[in-house]
C-alpha cells in the first residue's frame, strides 16, 4: 500500500470519502471500531430527504438504484479500498503527509472472508448474531461474553471453519499521507434528564430505538409494539429537543432531529394505520427543503403541540399518562399513550476526545471543527487532516455526502501540486 | 352601450336611496345601461352563510341563474351582495357535488345555474367598461385636491382569490374627480358592520377607530362603496359624542355621489342631505 | 396563629388537565370535509391569524387557538364559543395565513355546525326570520326619500317568493321554527 489515505469511521461520510478516493486510484484504509460498516445509517429503515428504503434494492421514487447498494458493492469489490472493522487507532506518529498509524484490529473471532452466513452458528448459540441483513462485511459477529457450549460446537461444526473463539487482537501499521476524520455522532441516552424517565420505563425510548422498531427487518417485522409487553401501540407521543438547546446538556441544536422525528411520525401515521401520534416541540426546525416534510406530515394527520412536558405518570396497564403544557392554547393536556419517543440530542462519540488530542485538531462543542474557523474550508481540520459528516456536528445524509466529496476534492488537489 | 343586470340587494334601496340615485345618474351619464333585476331578493349576507350554507348558496345561485337568462353580467353597489354572489359563483365552479345539490333545488323553481356570467361591483364596471379616460372627460367641476380617505370594505377586497378586486382602481376613480387620496394606517380594517347583531359596542368601536385613523391622517372626507360600511362610518359617528366623547365631523360619501358632483350634477339629485354627517361642505371644494 | 386559622378557606382547586382521550378526534375530519376546510391540517400554529385579527385582543380564544382546538377535537368549546359569532368575516386572518388555511371560511363552517345544533345568537335568529318571511333583511321605511330622488317607492324587482321557497327546504326553516 503506497501513499494511502486513512478514513476513520465507516458511516455515510467515511464510506463516501473512502469509495471516491479508491475510485480515484488512491489506496484507502477505511476503519470502524464496530463490527460492521454503515454507522448510524445502518439502523435507519428509511432516510430523508428521498424517503428511500435502506433495504430496498429496487431504488426509490426519485432515483434508480440506491446509495446503499452502491456502497456495498464498492466495499466488496473496489481493490483500492481496504475495510477494517473492529479496528481502532492505537497510535499516530510521523508528520503531516507521512503519518505512521498503528491500528488495533479485532479480535477477529469470525473470518468474514470465510463466513457464508449459513446460519448454523446462529441456531447453536446466542453468542452469534447477524446485526443487520446489510452488515458489511457480510458475516456473523461473536460476543465472547455469551460464550456457551453451543458456541464451541459452532466453532467445530462451521462448514467453512470461519470461527476462532480464541482469537486475539492483532496490530497493523500503515503508512498514511492524509487522515479523514469521519467519526460521526452518538445519540445521547437521556438517562440524566430525569423529567423524561428514560431508562425507568420500557415504553420510553429514543428516536434511534424507534427506527429499529419500525424497521421491517427488526424483531417485530416493523409492527409498532410496546417494548413492555409487545402489545400494539395505539397512541404515541414524541418529544423534541431532549438535551438539545439546553445549556445543562448540549447548548446547540442537534439540527436533524426535527426532520428525523417528522419522518418517523409520517411513517407511523401513513403506514401504521390507526395509530394516533402527537409531536411535542418548542420550535420545528425544518430548514431548507425539509419544510415540505413538515407540511406533508401535518397533512397526514400527525398532531403537533407546541409546549413542554409537565408530568409522566405510568399506569398499571403499561400506558403512560403524559401531561403536556400547550403554550399556544395556554392549557395543560393529558394524553394516555403507549409509547413515548424522545428526540434526544446528538452528541459527539466518546472516542472523539482521544483523536482530537492525538491530532491536535480544533474542538467545536465536542465535535471536530475546521482548523481555520474563518475560512470556507469547513472540511480542513489541519495539515493533511480532514473532517466530514457528523464528526463536524450533527449532519444529515446528503450533507455528509457533500462534505465527504469536498474532502476527496481537497486530497486530490493536494496530490496534484 | 354596455348592459347589466343590476342587483340591488335590500340594504341600498331600504337605507341608501342616495347611493342608488347617484349610481343610476352617473351610469346614465356615462352610457351604462343598468337594468333592475326582477324577482330577486336579499343575498342573505354573511348571516345566512353562517347558519345555512346550502340555503345561502342556493339563494345566490338562483340570482345568478336569473341573470344568466339574458346573459348580462351582474352589477351591484353593495359589498355584501358582491361577496355573496362572487363567493357562490367561485364555490360552485369548484365543487361539483354542491353544484348538483343546488341545481336540483333550482330545478324545482324552473331554473338552472350554469356559471356563465360575471359578477362585478359597480365601481369595477365603471373602471373596466367605461374607463378612467372616458369618465375624466365628463368631469366638469373637479374637486380642488381636497383629501379623501377610502374605505374599500372587507368583502370587496377579500378573500382576494375569490373577489379578484384591486383596491388601486378605487384610488384612480377617486383621484379622477380631482380629490387627493389620503392613505391611513388601518385602511384594510373592517368597519364593524358584520358584528352589529351580536356585539354593538364592538361594532361602534371599530367604526370609531376607522374614522379616527382617517381624520388623523388628514382626510376631509371619506369615500365608501357599500351601504353597510356607509352606515357604520356615517351614522355611527353621531353616537360617538355620547359613547366616546369624541366628535369627528368627517363626512362620508358614497363614491357615485362624489363622481356625480364632479360631473356637475346637483346635490339634490344625489340626496346629499341624506348623509348623516352633513356632507354639503364638499360643495365648497368644487371648482367650476 | 389564630389569624391564619381564620383565613383558611376551602382547599385550593387546581385546574385538571384536559383529558385528550375525551375529546372528539373526528371533529377535525368533519371540518376538513366542509367548504374550504381542506387546508385545516396545514396549520402550524404560527398565530399570524391572531396577529391579523382586529378584535381578537378582547377574545378568550384567539383565532389560532380556535384552530388548535379544532385540531385537538375540542368540539363543544369551539361550537359554543362567542368568538365564532363575533368574527367580523373580514378575512384578514385568512388572507395572511402562510399555510393557506382558510381561517375565516373555517369559522363559517363552525357556525354552520353550531347552527345545526341550535346554538345561534338570538339576534341572528331574528335576522333569519326576517329573511325567511320577507326575503330581505332591510325593508323600506322612508319611501318618500326614494320618491324625492325619483326612485320607485318600493325596492325594485323584489320578490320574496323564490328565497322563501328555498329556505323552506334548508336549515333556515328549522332555525326559525317553520313547518317542515
Amino acid at each position: 500500500m503506497k501513499d494511502a489515505v486513512l478514513v476513520i469511521g465507516a458511516g455515510v461520510a467515511g464510506m463516501t470519502a473512502a469509495i471516491e478516493l479508491a475510485d480515484s486510484n488512491i489506496e484507502t484504509v477505511l476503519i470502524d471500531r464496530l463490527p460492521t460498516a454503515g454507522g448510524n445509517a445502518l439502523d435507519l429503515y428509511k432516510a430523508f430527504p428521498t424517503d428511500d428504503c435502506f433495504y430496498c434494492f429496487e431504488g426509490s421514487r426519485s432515483r434508480p438504484g440506491i446509495r446503499k447498494c452502491f456502497y456495498r458493492s464498492a466495499l466488496i469489490d473496489q481493490p483500492n479500498l481496504h475495510l477494517r472493522t473492529d479496528t481502532e487507532v492505537a497510535e499516530i506518529s510521523g508528520s503531516p503527509g507521512s503519518f505512521t498509524v498503528k491500528l488495533t484490529v479485532g479480535p477477529r473471532y469470525v473470518d468474514s472472508r470465510k463466513c457464508i452466513l449459513c446460519g448454523l452458528c446462529l441456531e447453536l448459540s446466542n453468542a452469534f448474531e447477524q446485526i443487520s441483513p446489510q452488515c458489511q462485511p457480510q458475516a456473523v459477529i461473536y460476543r465472547p461474553d455469551l460464550l456457551d457450549d453451543g458456541a464451541k460446537k459452532a466453532e467445530s461444526d462451521c462448514p467453512t471453519k470461519a470461527i476462532n473463539l480464541n482469537a486475539e487482537p492483532t496490530e497493523e501499521t500503515v503508512n498514511i499521507t492524509d487522515i479523514v476524520l469521519a467519526t460521526g455522532y452518538h445519540e445521547m441516552q437521556p438517562i440524566n434528564v430525569d423529567e423524561y424517565s428514560y431508562g425507568k420505563h420500557p415504553n420510553i425510548i429514543t428516536q434511534l430505538e424507534l427506527a429499529k422498531i419500525l424497521d421491517p427487518n427488526g424483531e417485530s417485522g416493523g409492527a409498532l409494539l410496546r417494548p413492555s409487553d409487545g402489545a400494539q401501540v395505539k397512541n404515541m407521543m414524541m418529544i423534541q429537543c431532549v438535551g438539545s438547546r439546553d445549556e445543562n446538556y448540549y447548548a446547540y441544536c442537534s439540527k436533524i432531529c426535527c426532520v428525523f422525528a417528522l419522518k418517523h411520525a409520517k411513517i407511523v401515521s401513513s403506514e401504521r394505520n390507526g395509530i394516533g401520534i402527537t409531536v411535542v416541540y418548542m420550535d420545528m426546525r425544518t430548514y431548507d427543503r425539509h419544510e415540505r416534510y413538515y407540511r406533508e406530515t401535518r397533512d397526514s394527520g400527525v398532531r403537533f403541540l407546541r409546549g413542554r412536558l409537565h408530568l409522566i405518570d405510568p399506569r398499571e396497564d403499561g400506558t403512560l399518562d403524559v401531561t403536556v403544557y400547550d403554550s399556544l392554547l395556554n392549557k395543560y393536556l393529558r394524553h394516555n399513550i403507549d409509547l413515548l419517543v424522545l428526540s434526544s440530542a446528538l452528541e459527539p462519540p466518546e472516542s472523539n476526545d482521544g483523536i482530537i488530542q492525538l491530532l491536535d485538531v480544533q474542538m467545536r462543542s465536542g465535535f471536530i471543527g475546521p482548523s481555520d474557523p474563518f475560512s470556507e474550508n469547513e472540511v480542513v481540520a489541519g495539515d493533511h487532516l480532514y473532517v466530514c459528516g457528523s464528526a463536524t456536528g450533527p449532519t444529515e445524509v446528503p450533507e455528509s455526502v457533500t462534505q465527504a466529496r469536498a474532502v476527496v476534492s481537497k486530497i486530490l488537489q493536494g496530490r496534484r501540486s | 352601450m354596455p348592459a347589466y343586470n343590476l342587483y340591488m340587494g335590500c340594504s341600498v334601496p331600504a337605507n341608501y336611496p342616495n347611493y342608488e340615485a347617484s349610481m343610476l345618474k352617473v351610469a346614465l351619464a356615462l352610457g351604462m345601461e343598468l337594468e333592475y333585476m326582477e324577482n330577486v331578493a336579499c343575498c342573505g349576507s354573511p348571516n345566512l352563510r353562517a347558519i345555512d350554507y346550502l340555503g345561502w348558496l342556493t339563494v345566490n345561485a338562483r340570482t345568478l341563474a336569473i341573470a344568466e337568462e339574458n346573459g348580462h353580467d351582474i352589477v351591484t353597489p353593495c359589498n355584501g351582495c358582491f361577496a355573496s354572489l362572487k363567493d357562490t359563483l367561485h364555490h360552485l365552479k369548484h365543487d361539483e357535488s354542491d353544484m348538483k345539490k343546488v341545481n336540483s333545488e333550482l330545478k324545482k323553481l324552473g331554473l338552472t345555474f350554469k356559471g356563465t356570467i360575471k359578477v362585478r361591483h359597480f365601481i369595477e364596471a365603471l373602471y373596466t367598461d367605461i374607463g378612467v379616460e372616458e369618465i375624466r372627460k365628463k368631469v366638469t367641476n373637479p374637486l380642488d385636491g381636497i383629501g379623501i380617505s377610502i374605505h374599500y370594505g372587507c368583502h370587496l377586497m377579500r378573500p382576494a382569490d375569490v373577489t379578484g378586486f384591486r383596491p388601486e382602481i378605487l384610488d384612480e376613480l377617486v383621484s379622477l374627480t380631482g380629490a387627493t387620496v389620503i392613505e391611513y394606517p388601518i385602511w384594510k380594517q373592517c368597519c364593524g358592520a358584520t358584528v352589529l347583531p351580536v356585539n354593538e359596542p364592538l361594532a361602534i368601536r371599530l367604526a370609531r377607530d376607522k374614522i379616527k385613523s382617517m381624520k388623523e391622517a388628514g382626510a376631509a372626507f371619506a369615500a365608501v362603496v357599500c351601504p353597510a360600511c356607509g352606515n357604520q362610518l356615517d351614522l355611527q359617528q353621531l353616537g360617538l359624542k355620547d359613547s366616546y366623547g369624541e366628535v369627528y365631523d368627517l363626512p362620508v360619501l358614497l363614491y357615485p355621489q362624489i363622481l356625480a358632483l364632479a360631473m356637475g350634477m346637483d346635490e339634490s339629485e344625489i340626496g346629499l342631505e341624506m348623509n348623516r354627517v352633513p356632507a354639503d361642505t364638499i360643495l365648497d371644494h368644487l371648482t367650476s | 396563629m389564630s389569624d391564619a386559622e381564620e383565613q383558611t378557606g376551602p382547599p385550593i382547586t387546581l385546574v385538571e388537565p384536559i383529558d385528550v382521550s375525551k375529546l372528539d378526534s373526528e371533529f377535525r375530519k368533519t371540518i376538513r370535509s366542509m367548504p374550504n376546510g381542506e387546508e385545516l391540517m396545514a396549520c402550524f400554529a404560527c398565530s399570524t391569524c391572531t396577529a391579523a385579527c382586529p378584535i381578537a385582543n378582547q377574545w378568550d380564544y384567539k383565532p389560532h387557538q380556535l384552530i388548535r382546538m379544532i385540531l385537538l377535537g375540542m368540539r363543544d368549546d369551539v361550537l359554543s364559543s362567542k368568538e365564532i359569532w363575533e368574527c367580523l368575516t373580514c378575512f384578514q386572518c385568512q388572507e395572511r395565513c402562510p399555510q393557506k388555511v382558510r381561517v375565516t371560511d373555517i369559522f363559517f363552517d363552525c357556525k354552520n355546525l353550531a347552527a345545526e345544533e341550535g346554538m345561534i345568537p338570538d339576534n341572528i335568529i331574528g335576522l333569519a326570520r326576517e329573511l325567511a318571511e320577507k326575503g330581505q333583511l332591510y325593508v323600506v321605511t322612508a319611501d318618500w326619500e326614494r320618491e324625492d330622488l325619483g326612485l320607485e317607492p318600493e325596492v325594485p324587482g323584489l320578490s320574496a317568493n323564490g328565497i322563501r321557497e328555498i329556505l323552506k327546504t334548508t336549515r333556515t326553516n328549522k332555525i326559525v321554527g317553520g313547518e317542515s
